[in-house]
């Protein structure tokens, strides 16, 4: 029997079927290097409940609700938006020792807030178009922006550009301030690298440049610039550890102020999945920073020079700050996650790397809770 | 991809076309794998649904009720399926078709006890088989006698296979492999670089392989005499029938084929099957790997010089 082709017009019976074969619709990558839009809609409720703490003074407390929805319209479209309500009670953060009763006004009682966001995928890249907003008592934020994507062809690359915008008006229970403005831009440029199958790393550096009201109105004697320049600096790496099955996160940010103050900020977190679904997560988080060059140390109101900037701000101090945290995880089926997450915040003075942080502040302490509910469909 | 990378994949097992199948995916994390899986099994059923001669709603349903009478409009996806089957039939001289599954009425392989129908019964199923009378073009199929029936099991399987791979390395997934069945499709390599050892079943021992075959990208499928079969005075008569005789074929206990994609392998594979003793030069002229095992147990394999990512090695 011969084996031949009975065509006369193909001349390679190998490549006629190939061919055939090829014409098939998905039998080959026809779009390798598309990038498409995930194909999995989230929806997460997380409650969330702060208190803050000095020696002696409980002062503020934060309960808020949050609902985050993700929906993929499309292999092109995705749309995701999240609502929040927080309520607030207490008196202000007692952030200076040394400034009792000059915060006793308290503060607002509840921030409502919404952002949505729709990205469009389109050969290697993406573009997502976001807004958000923010309303208090005293106080209204809107923002607006932009983010840009492109992967690699290999996907292992990822780089994004970000340009954002952000119009707040202050108008302050107090009536120290009345209609007050500040508009704040943001620039974004990240880099992600797949190194290895186990290991990732991101960087990202954001130059953000402000100019309008940035006093706390209800501090006594607080002036600061009218302009700010903030750049920050993240790198975080992701590796997998495949003896305990686990995977380190590390994090470290550098951040520069134009208001004088300098921060660094490293974090480690360890992912461990457990039996049953289970993830714990314990993380520790130590930043150190410097002071802002208005920042006066105690007693108040020493170094105050009338029209020129000064604070007694602690969160302008220079300090040094322990986040412990854990997070639990239970995965229940493919689709539902549940997770409770509890943090501890100590700030102290001496704390600061070297030690030599803001003297005579007492320590400001912190927890919050996370419960979040996740389900993916 | 690390060489240190001994993190294991992510498997899936899932029944479809009365077969067990296999998803291995390595990916950083499980809920993505899941995600993956998802999709590439829904596309497994998706195919199932619309080709299986099972089902009343199947195009092939729909194709095959219409024998004798109009024809009947089909889709993108089908109309390729029927070239590519066509392609495989002037390929094999005839000895593939996809209007042999009639000959089952004369061939009953599940029968106990088994018996070996007459001339006669095998000439009146033999009668219905015929793709050369099949009007088809990209819109249309019509079968134009009444018990004529068209039959996708033949390449079916693979087509899914192909898709199913494609679909999770279009989700981000690059080492993994599917095997539908038997029928092997890489989606990519391991992510330690080694290339996938893929055993070939020995056609006659439970559980034992004949051989391996190591690939680093591609697909393996293999072709057998003892998928279904019954035995009758010494003599085994196996489910794959030649569509110029209606008889089972005997030459070849089993075909292993490696080729770029697994609808290929498996074409390969069962034209060598059916082929007989011309298989091993028209594996050759399509210069795939290959491992033949012959009736009397023994094996042939060649590698053609430009495979030069398939190694086969003989257990």
């Amino acid at each position: 029997m011969a084996v031949t082709d009975r065509s006369p017009s193909d001349l390679d019976p190998s490549a006629a079927l190939i061919a055939a074969a090829l014409a098939l619709p998905g039998v080959l990558s026809s779009n390798a290097h598309a990038q498409s839009a995930p194909d999995q809609g989230v929806i997460a409720l997380r409650y969330y409940d702060y208190r803050d703490w000095q020696p002696g003074a409980s002062r503020m407390s934060v309960r808020s609700p949050l609902l985050y929805a993700f929906v993929p319209l499309s292999d092109a479209w995705t749309v995701e938006g999240s609502v929040l309500h927080d309520t607030m009670s207490g008196a202000s953060p007692l952030y200076h020792d040394t400034l009792s009763g000059a915060s006793g006004l308290g503060i607002t009682d509840y921030r409502s807030a919404a952002d949505a966001k729709v990205t469009h995928y389109f050969g290697g890249q993406s573009i997502a178009v976001a807004g958000a907003y923010s309303t208090e008592r005293d106080y209204e934020s809107r923002a607006a922006s932009i983010e840009w994507k492109t992967w690699s062809d290999d996907r292992n690359r990822t780089y994004a550009l970000g340009f954002g915008a952000t119009r707040d008006r202050i108008d302050s229970v107090n009536g120290i301030a009345k209609h007050r403005h500040r508009e704040t831009y943001d620039f974004l440029a990240g880099i992600t690298q797949v190194l290895r199958a186990d290991a990732v790393v991101e960087s990202t550096m954001t130059w953000s440049q402000g100019r309008g009201y940035y006093d706390d109105p209800y501090k006594l004697l607080d002036a600061r610039p009218d302009h700010r320049r903030i750049f920050a600096w993240l790198t975080r790496y992701n590796q997998y550890v495949p003896a305990m099955d686990a995977t380190l996160r590390i994090a470290y940010r550098y951040l520069d102020d134009s208001f004088g103050d300098r921060s660094h900020m490293l974090e480690a977190a360890w992912v461990q999945p457990l039996a049953n679904g289970f993830t714990v997560t314990p993380s520790l988080r130590y930043l150190t920073q410097s002071a802002a060059s208005f920042y006066r140390d105690p007693p108040f109101p020493q170094g105050f020079v009338a029209g020129e900037p000064f604070t007694a701000d602690t969160r302008l101090s220079a300090f040094g700050a322990v986040t412990a945290g854990i997070r639990v995880a239970k995965a229940i089926g493919a689709d539902v996650t549940v997770d409770v997450a509890f943090n501890l915040y100590r700030q102290r003075g001496d704390w600061r790397a070297g030690g030599n942080g803001s003297p005579g502040l007492a320590e400001f302490s912190a927890r919050w809770f996370e419960v979040g509910f996740e389900k993916r469909f | 991809m690390g060489e240190g990378d001994t993190r294991p994949p992510f498997r899936y097992t899932f029944r479809a076309m009365a077969a067990v199948h296999e998803l291995i995916l390595w990916t950083d994390e499980r809920r993505r794998a899941n995600r993956v899986a998802r999709a590439a099994i829904a596309d497994v059923l998706r195919i199932e649904a619309k080709f299986s001669r099972y089902r009343d709603d199947s195009v092939t349903t729909s194709i095959n009720r219409a024998a004798g009478l109009a024809q009947v409009a089909i889709d993108a996806e089908t109309a390729a399926l029927l070239r590519y089957a066509d392609r495989c039939h002037r390929l094999s001289n005839g000895a593939f078709d996809i209007s042999s599954g009639v000959l089952r009425r004369a061939w009953d392989f599940r029968r106990r006890p088994p018996l070996v129908p007459t001339s006669d019964e095998i000439a009146a199923a033999f009668a219905h088989v015929g793709w050369d009378r099949v009007e088809w073009n990209d819109a249309h199929v019509r079968l134009p006698n009444p018990g004529m029936e068209l039959d996708f099991g033949g390449i079916g399987k693979e087509y899914a296979a192909d898709r199913a791979a494609t679909i999770c390395a279009d989700h981000g997934v690059a080492a993994g492999l599917v095997n539908l069945g038997g029928d092997v499709r890489v989606i990519g390599p391991r992510p330690d670089g080694a290339p996938w050892r893929v055993g070939i079943s020995h056609p006659r021992v439970d559980a034992a392989v004949i051989g391996t075959v190591e690939v680093r990208d591609g697909a393996v499928a293999t072709s057998g005499d003892y998928e279904r079969y019954f035995e009758l005075d010494g003599r085994r008569y196996c489910h794959l029938l030649d569509s110029r005789t209606g008889w089972p074929v005997d030459h070849w206990q089993s075909a292993t084929v490696v080729a770029p994609l697994a609808i290929l392998a498996g074409s390969y594979a069962t034209i060598a099957m059916l082929l007989g003793a011309d298989a091993p030069a028209f594996l050759a002229q399509h210069r795939v790997t290959h491992l033949l095992v012959r009736a009397d147990g023994t094996v042939v394999t060649a590698s053609p010089s430009s495979a030069r990512d398939a190694q086969v090695v003989v257990a």
